[in-house]
């Protein structure tokens, strides 16, 4: 259909010119400001996000360093907590919830059900505008006004009404976040349903999908909530109102259940795409059909579900009701039982596989790994009796770095190793990347793992200074994330020069059999010469298969 | 310090060991799994793989065991939960007072202090009350720990079993020494506990005024010593040429008498230059601020 | 700014009815949802100071608040005549009604100047000493008046563009009789605002 744009494709290649290549009737960066093809949205999300991620892992860096001793060791108190509020803005906000759905689910998503694009693709460029937008309103207030915001991405009245520093525009950063990404969930939900392939029914389609799937609901569903508790935040700051500021007979507690409502369905819109990328690399690197298809995909949806209903366990030592402690720490238990069911299906996958150890799989039992570790944890602080003693120190901090940096943060990288020839048409050097894995494993479990020891002698979270006590573990704890820092510092470097100078990927280096393993690599503008017909359940692995070209 | 002795820390400490337990058996078992399978079935060792759809007994037994376990999990926390909300009739009640960036204690007898001390072996009832914005108040030892929330007071309870003395920190992000907001909680024995209740056992030569200020948590904010922390120093202000913002406009005003009582009250109508406005009132009697004042004359 | 002219990226856009009713629906969840927390929000403080919220209430023109509930209501049936005029191949008529959206919904606008003025007016705005010497309860009141019938406001704002942006369109011959899906869209999004006036009014106006 437009055949008359496309340029030469490289020669030595019979493949068609890439989306990489084509014309897109844009020069230079307006070819991929202002494209609208669900690839390059991908690349531009995963380029800005890349950038604050790094953002965000340097402050990390310096947030260690301070911890390293007691007392103040590079910066002052006031420094401090504005680093540790613009960490977890970025890592939440603009790394782990756009994450794995706008990367590799804008990427990889609309090929797997054999679509040509997402649904609404000039919205879909929409939300990365606003991505980047929020992104620079949150940044911006770094700098203007009141100074840094302060008081952690959690934004608890009256606190965040009442800091002199730049609350209110971090909030609205926030909030033009939040609004991406019900953009992007609404177009992936109307793309599942409207885009499948012929023959592709919901039985049929790719455990990433369905994880998908699962999110876009919880994206549309909690997230304005959020927003909506956001801009009352900011109303309050700039008009003086009094919504959650006792002094006007407001309630803080109030905020925080509104704040919650979404944040914690929140961490399943994090987790639940990563679920999915397991999913398929798992059965991708045993060479098999995936164990337990229609368990794994529902259990998406149930996680989904009852996530909604255990928001509470923030908040056991808030003040609210009796009643409603014990209602939400039940809830909270029962929403690891679709978690439990992933878990035992992946590791039941790998039984009687035949199994290619490369990189991604590397990835993926890490993943598994610190994914039970941050898990149990999990539910630890979800009983209320060691909540209360536990709340608010860095044993918290531990279990979410475990499973959100351990869980998704893997799963990211796992699935940037397993979809990078399909992306860029480039291999990258396996043995680096194996390094680059180790170090990573290894520092991320010393970071992290002494903040549970911390955490259970009692040491607060946010703590700019801490006493003499917990001395041992900090330093432990520093010394760990130099070999993360080290790892992922590996990584990227592989991964540049692997995109700048790697030898050619093959269409199919794993020898996967979901659709975008069936094109070339990187793909067509269109994807697919033909929309193909689906027949068999996305995990069939028959001999024939093995090379499809 | 950490180990401490209260009705609470056996509950919370025997929850915790049956979930990690459990934990580790799991976490070891399926990480011993998994790594077995990927060196047992390795491409090299099975070339083929057998394409096992599934198992319902299996998925069934999976989703049940877990379940039992959660669900007990769910019943040893609620049960080590429950006393910390039952408070004993004969507790001894003290009211705890939160602001940026210190607690303070007071007595049924009107005793203040900047510590809280008790007595050994007897249920003390904390009533927690936050003047400003959100505190929590944690002691790790006795594994208690609750929100202070302005406006809406909460309480906790403990009783120590042994004396010592152990770590208070504010749980709460509530600003820039949130770090900071530390102190202590001094388990005694009952008579000296009675002697330091009822007279001035205790009573050091220090100025009434030096412990009004401690006793506050002025000196949170204000040092005595030149040094700017949250709010200016109380060296030399007494007397001196000030620059404050006053109904939006900048001004210079001498510290006297008057400047400082109305700097205490009523913080927010002549804001120092280069502060932030952010000192609460203070409501003190007359005989109190006098003392503050006089204690600031000396401080040259 | 570079040519837009015959830009092949646009090329993956084509067109689904269902598909992007669809997406305009899940957008009504979201604005539901939105919504819905404000509500959360009236509930808890009502709840807290059912005397207050009695006393403030009647502070609230019942009058002009009914006429606005009737502007609205006539206003969505205008819109869904509209969408059967153009069905009917009748352009004219589908336009005219369009414009009667529009003019009912400035009224409503209008009406809602001069009820917030008044309210300023009688010192019974955020800050006004009035206001603030009423007590916690009313100030919570007035708080959730302003911002929630502002923010409903600023979707019958948004509304508008939207019919007009529809209604350009339709003017030009790019939505037609057998190609209206944005027409009943901006249809749903104008019922939506509709129905959260309907909730809006009793819970300010009404309940005392
Ligand atoms: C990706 C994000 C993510 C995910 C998936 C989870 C998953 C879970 N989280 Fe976590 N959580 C966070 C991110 C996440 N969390 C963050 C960011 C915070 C801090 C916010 C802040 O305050 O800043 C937090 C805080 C947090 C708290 C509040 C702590 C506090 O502030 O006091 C609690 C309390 O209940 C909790 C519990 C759980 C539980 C029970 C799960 C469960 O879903 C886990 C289920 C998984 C498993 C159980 C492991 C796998 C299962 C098996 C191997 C089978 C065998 C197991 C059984 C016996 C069932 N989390
Ligand atoms: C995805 C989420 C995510 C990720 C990946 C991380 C990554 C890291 N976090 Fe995270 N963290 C959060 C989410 C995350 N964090 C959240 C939500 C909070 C709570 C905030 C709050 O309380 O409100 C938090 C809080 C938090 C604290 C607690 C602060 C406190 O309570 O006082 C600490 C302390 O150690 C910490 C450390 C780190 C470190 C060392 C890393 C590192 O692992 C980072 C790793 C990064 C690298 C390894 C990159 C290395 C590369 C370079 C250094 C390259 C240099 C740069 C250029 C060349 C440009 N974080
Ligand atoms: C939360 C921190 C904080 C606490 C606690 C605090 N102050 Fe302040 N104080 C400030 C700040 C900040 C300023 C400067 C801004 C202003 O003038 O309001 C200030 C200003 C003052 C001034 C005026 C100083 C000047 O330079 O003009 C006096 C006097 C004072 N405080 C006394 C006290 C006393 C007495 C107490 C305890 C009863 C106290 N403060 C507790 C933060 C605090
Ligand atoms: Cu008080 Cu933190
Ligand atoms: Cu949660």
């Amino acid at each position: 259909m437009s055949d008359s744009v496309l340029t030469a494709g490289s020669p030595g290649h019979k493949r068609e010119p890439s989306y990489l290549e084509m014309d897109t009737g844009h020069k230079g960066i307006f070819a991929w400001i202002l494209a609208t093809d669900h690839k390059r949205i991908a690349q531009l999300y995963f380029y800005s996000m890349m950038v604050m991620f790094l953002v965000g892992a340097l402050i990390g860096v310096l947030i260690r360093l301070e911890l390293m001793a007691p007392g103040r060791t590079i910066m002052d108190a006031q420094t401090y907590n504005g680093f540790f509020t613009l960490h977890g803005i970025i890592m939440i906000f603009m790394f782990v919830i756009p994450g794995l759905p706008a990367v590799f689910g804008n990427f990889v998503m609309p090929i797997m059900i054999g679509a040509k694009d997402v649904a609404f693709p000039r919205v879909n460029l929409l939300s990365w505008y606003l991505y980047v937008a929020g992104g620079i309103i949150v940044l911006v207030s770094q700098f203007v006004g009141g100074g840094p915001p302060d008081g952690g991405w959690t934004f608890y009245a009256p606190y965040s009404v009442k800091s002199a520093t730049n609350i209110g525009m971090a909030a609205l950063g926030a909030f033009m976040l939040g609004f991406s990404s019900i953009l992007t969930g609404l177009n992936f939900l109307v793309t599942i349903h409207r885009l499948r392939a012929p023959g592709m029914d919901f039985w049929k389609m790719p455990l990433f999908v369905w994880s998908l799937y699962a999110t876009g609901w919880i994206q549309i569903l909690a997230t304005p909530v959020v927003g909506i508790t956001l801009v009352l935040i900011v109303f309050e700051r700039v008009f003086q109102l009094g919504f959650f500021d006792p002094a006007f007979g407001g309630d803080p507690i109030l905020f925080q259940h509104l704040f919650w409502i979404y944040s914690h369905p929140a961490v399943y819109i994090m987790i639940l795409p990563a679920m999915g990328a397991i999913s398929e690399i798992i059965p991708t690197f045993a060479q098999r059909t995936i164990f337990g298809y229609k368990a794994i995909a529902v259990s998406s949806m149930l996680i989904a579900f009852v996530g909604y209903f255990v928001w509470g366990h923030h908040m056991y030592t808030s003040g609210m009701s009796e009643t409603a402690k014990w209602v939400f720490s039940f809830i909270t238990f029962l929403v690891a039982i679709p978690s439990a069911i992933k878990v035992f299906n992946w590791i039941a996958t790998l039984y009687k596989g035949s199994i290619n150890i490369d990189t991604p799989l590397l990835y993926a039992v890490a993943f598994i790994f610190t994914f039970m570790i941050g898990g149990f944890t999990g539910l630890i602080i979800g009983s209320v009796a060691q909540d209360i003693h536990l709340h608010d120190t860095t044993f918290v901090v531990g279990h979410f770095h475990y499973i959100v940096f351990g869980g998704v943060g893997f799963a990211f990288f796992g699935a940037l190793h397993y979809w990078f020839p399909k992306i860029y048409g480039k291999m990258y050097n396996a043995k680096l990347a194996n390094i680059a894995w180790g170090l990573f494993f290894f520092g991320f479990n010393v970071l992290y793992f002494p903040m549970f020891i911390a955490g259970y002698m009692g040491m607060p979270r946010r703590y700019f200074d801490y006493l003499p006590d917990f001395y041992i573990p900090n330093l432990i704890s520093t010394m760990g994330s130099w070999f993360l820092y080290a790892g992922i510092i590996l990584m990227i470097y592989n991964l540049v020069k692997a995109r700048r100078s790697g030898p050619p990927a093959p269409a199919n280096p794993w020898n996967g059999v979901t659709l975008e393993w069936q094109i070339q690599s990187p793909p067509t503008y269109e994807n697919f010469d033909e929309i193909p017909v689906i027949k068999d359940n996305p995990y069939t692995f028959k001999k024939e298969s093995a090379r499809h070209e | 310090m950490f180990n401490g002795t209260s009705p609470f820390v056996d509950g919370v400490d025997n929850a915790f060991l049956f979930i990690v337990v459990i934990s580790l058996i799991l976490l070891v078992g399926l990480t011993f799994l998994m790594v077995y399978f990927i060196f047992r079935y390795r491409k090299e060792r099975n070339p083929e793989a057998s394409q096992i759809e599934g198992n319902v007994t299996l998925e069934v037994l999976w989703t049940v065991i877990p379940g039992i376990l959660v669900l007990l999990m769910f019943w040893y926390g609620w049960k080590a939960y429950t006393p910390m909300r039952e408070v004993p009739e004969n507790a001894m009640v003290v009211k705890a007072v939160a602001r940026m960036w210190a607690f303070s204690f007071e007595y049924d007898n009107g005793r203040k202090s900047d510590k809280l001390v008790v007595p050994v072996n007897k249920p003390v009832k904390v009533v927690l009350e936050a003047q400003d914005v959100l505190h929590a108040f944690y002691i790790p030892a006795f594994r208690v720990k609750q929100d202070m929330v302005p406006g809406n007071p909460q309480f906790v309870w403990f009783s120590s079993g042994k004396t010592g003395s152990y770590d208070v920190f504010c749980a709460e992000y509530c600003g820039m020494l949130h770090s900071a907001m530390i102190t202590k909680v001094e388990v005694v024995e009952e008579a000296d506990f009675n002697g330091w209740y009822n007279g001035e056992t205790l009573a050091s030569d220090e100025p009434a005024g030096l412990k009004l200020l401690k006793e506050n948590g002025c000196i949170s904010c204000h040092s005595t010593d030149g040094s700017a922390l949250v709010g200016p120093s109380f060296k030399g202000l007494a007397g001196s040429q000030r620059k404050v913002t006053a109904g939006g406009k900048e001004t210079e005003v001498t510290a006297d008498d008057a400047y400082l009582i109305r700097a205490i009250r009523e913080p927010s109508a002549e804001v120092a230059k280069d502060f932030p406005p952010i000192m609460q009132p203070y409501s003190l009697t007359d005989e109190q601020i006098a003392a503050i004042t006089d204690f600031l004359k000396t401080l040259r | 700014m570079s040519d837009h002219s015959a830009s092949p990226a646009h090329a993956h856009v084509h067109r689904d009815d269902t598909g992007s009713k669809l997406g305009m629906w899940f957008f009504i969840f979201t604005e539901i949802l939105l919504f819905g927390a404000l509500f959360i929000v009236y509930s808890v403080y009502r709840f807290k100071n059912q005397d207050a919220f009695h006393a403030a209430a009647l502070n609230l023109d019942t009058v002009i608040g009914t006429i606005n509930t009737v502007i609205l209501l006539v206003s969505s049936a205008t819109i869904a005549m509209a969408i059967s005029a153009l069905q009917q191949k009748n352009k004219r008529l589908a336009i005219i009604l369009m414009i009667a959206t529009l003019a009912l919904a400035g009224g409503f606008l209008v009406n809602k100047y001069f009820e917030w003025g008044a309210k300023f007016h009688h010192g019974l705005y955020p800050g006004a000493e009035h206001l603030v010497s009423l007590g916690p309860g009313q100030n919570q009141f007035f708080f959730l008046y302003f911002f929630m019938t502002g923010l409903h406001a600023f979707h019958v704002i948004v509304g508008m563009g939207f019919i007009i942006f529809v209604m350009r369109q339709v003017m030009r011959d790019q939505l037609t009789f057998d190609n209206y899906t944005r027409l009943e869209n901006a249809g749903l999004y104008w019922h939506l605002v509709d129905l959260i006036w309907i909730y809006l009014f009793p819970l300010f106006y009404l309940i005392h």
